[in-house]
């Protein structure tokens, strides 16, 4: 990891010596459609809290929208509620409260192909699975389901595994709106 | 005399009861009041006011040294915005980001020139790139350095690059590129020091026009991997100490350009340490001006924990690395800081509530509302 991160500065030091905005955000992009493979990547284990039960129908007159279920057993847990596992490293509002879902934006948003990423643990299937946090831009952020878990989250000094960075790079519009949680694919634990 | 007529008789009479009633007390009306009229503030705060960023997107200055409490004032502020506050001139600069049609359109970075006493703008520098970054308001996103002549701003696209901008002339002096390093401290008499990736800190020297004269880079120290430092950090003495993340605190020397990092101590001692004590919040330290440091800290703390609200305050005599006490606190605490006093209040942002402290013994004074705010606030009390 000490080797990843090192070689992740070089080339962060090489680009911005060299290259236009555009271009870097490119090579990151292309750097991050490919972290799946990547071999290892920071770890940062969940303690994922147990999804909440969605038994029994919701009270229709409770005034707050109905929780909602992913549909699949291997990935338990409420897309609009801070303990869904895969929110383990999210810092801002959920998408999935916005009209997005828990992997896509909100209509008349744009989603941020350069992201930060964080390691959760699936209770289901107690993988531990990389997961890109893409931000989505340009639409009207409010606040509404607000998260803050930070596991594995570090000082903005390593950007890459900082949740405080407004990650919208390569959009039209820098403005945050909300952010999804992307199953990049699973982590090789070191330990 | 039908009862319409009757009801409206009755209430004649009343309503001039109570005239007659109204008027033996208070006998002359109340004089007309100017208009416009728009207040100003004085030349120079009292201590007991404070500036409160709500995560760069308000900033308030705050009466917290009076029960009385009240906002004395408001600054605009959109995006990450941050403010200084001089005390060479009597001005503000509140570092911004703004779209042409709300969040979308034109982007425009910003610093906004205010004046101290009507907070009416004065002028505005515009960054050029539109590559200000955009990050939760914290320390280090901008500062002043060469006695306040000079304001940098930290820039990140995902490239990392500072702007150093001439504030006395009002108008940018260029960038200094940093690829692979983070935020800005101030250091020397003109310069700045960066906190990389590499875990060294690259130290940079600017020239009067805002050029680079030099730089250097200390060895590694910052274990970003295993105890990475925290990005807050407390000033005494010419002195900087960053906590880091599993609890020691990291001294740098950045009075001179000749930055030197120093040895590491812990703040837990081997007694305390089954508690699992670590730093934790927000704004994570505070001094004062008997060189105490003031630092959050959080018990049974573990990985992901490191930006949680905390119980406590642990305060430090830096000479001697000693703990002298331990404040336990109303409320957990995200953001602390001190007022510039000989007996300062400590400051504790604690979810909705700013709760104000007496340093010396920990005992609460009062506690002001801080309405439809979570978290990640910067506290800058009036010097």
């Amino acid at each position: 990891m000490a080797q990843f991160d090192l070689i992740t500065e070089k080339m962060l030091r090489s680009m911005a010596g060299r290259t236009s905005r555009r271009s870097i955000i490119g090579m990151l992009g292309s750097m991050l459609a490919g972290a799946s493979s990547l071999p290892l990547l920071p770890v940062g284990h969940a303690n994922a809290a147990e999804a909440k039960s969605t038994d029994g129908p919701p009270d229709p007159n409770s005034g707050e929208t109905a929780p909602q279920s992913t549909g699949n057993p291997q990935d338990p847990g409420d897309p609009t509620k801070c303990d869904y596992w895969r929110y383990c490293a999210i810092d801002g509002s959920l998408c999935a409260c916005y009209g997005g879902t828990k992997t896509s934006c909100p209509p008349g948003t744009e989603m941020s192909p350069i992201t930060w990423i964080g390691t959760c643990r699936n209770p289901a299937d107690s993988r531990n699975y990389i997961v890109s946090y893409n931000d989505c831009c340009g639409g009207l952020p409010w606040g509404r389901c607000a998260c803050q878990n930070n596991q594995g989250d570090r000082p903005v000094v390593r950007p890459q595994n900082n949740n405080e960075v407004t990650w919208c790079f390569g959009v039209q519009s820098q403005s945050y709106t909300c952010t999804v949680s992307i199953i990049l694919g699973v982590a090789i634990d070191q330990k | 005399m039908n009862k319409a007529i009757g009801c409206a008789a009755c209430a004649s009479l009343l309503a001039g009861f109570s005239t007659f009633v109204m008027g033996a007390d208070f006998p002359n009306p109340l004089p007309p009041e100017a208009i416009p009229r728009v207040e100003t503030l004085p030349a120079k705060y009292p201590t007991g006011w404070a500036f409160l960023n709500y995560a760069g997107d308000r900033i308030e200055l705050r009466n917290v040294g009076s029960d009385s409490r009240e906002v004395k004032g408001q600054l605009q502020a959109h995006d990450s915005a941050t403010i200084l506050i001089s005390d060479q001139r009597p001005e503000l600069y509140v570092a911004d980001t703004v779209w042409s049609r709300g969040t979308r359109g034109t982007r425009t970075d910003f610093i906004t020139i205010y004046d101290k006493q009507t907070f009416n703008v004065v002028d505005e520098i515009v960054l050029p790139g539109t590559k200000r970054a955009l990050i939760t308001a914290m320390e280090g996103l901008t500062t002043f350095t060469d006695e306040q002549r000079m304001e940098l701003v930290f820039n990140f696209t995902p490239a990392s690059s500072v702007t150093v901008v001439d504030l006395v002339n009002r108008k940018v002096l260029g960038d200094v590129e940093i690829p692979g390093c983070s935020l800005v401290y101030p250091s020397g008499k003109r310069g700045f020091s960066t906190l990389c990736q590499s875990g060294t800190l690259l130290s940079i020297r600017l020239d009067e026009k805002g050029a680079v004269a030099g730089r250097s880079e200390s060895k590694a120290f910052n274990p970003l991997d295993t105890d990475p430092l925290f990005t807050a950090s407390a000033l005494i003495g010419g002195i900087r100490y960053f906590p880091s993340l599993h609890g020691r605190i990291q001294p740098i020397d950045m009075r001179t350009e000749d930055v030197k990092v120093l040895p590491d101590w812990p703040l837990v001692s081997a007694a305390d340490a089954s508690g699992n004590w670590r730093p934790s919040g927000w704004q994570i330290l505070a001094s004062d001006e008997q060189k105490l440091l003031y630092v959050l800290m959080q018990a049974d703390a573990h990985e992901g924990t490191h930006k949680d609200p905390a119980n406590e305050v642990w305060v430090y005599n830096v000479a001697s690395k000693a703990r002298l006490k331990r404040l336990r606190l109303v409320r957990p605490g995200s953001s602390i800081s001190l007022t510039h006093t000989a007996d300062p209040l400590l400051l504790v942002q604690a979810g909705e509530r700013l709760d104000v402290y007496q340093a010396s013994d920990g005992s609460l004074v009062r506690s002001l509302d801080l309405p439809g705010f979570h978290t990640r606030m910067q506290i800058d009390p009036a010097r």
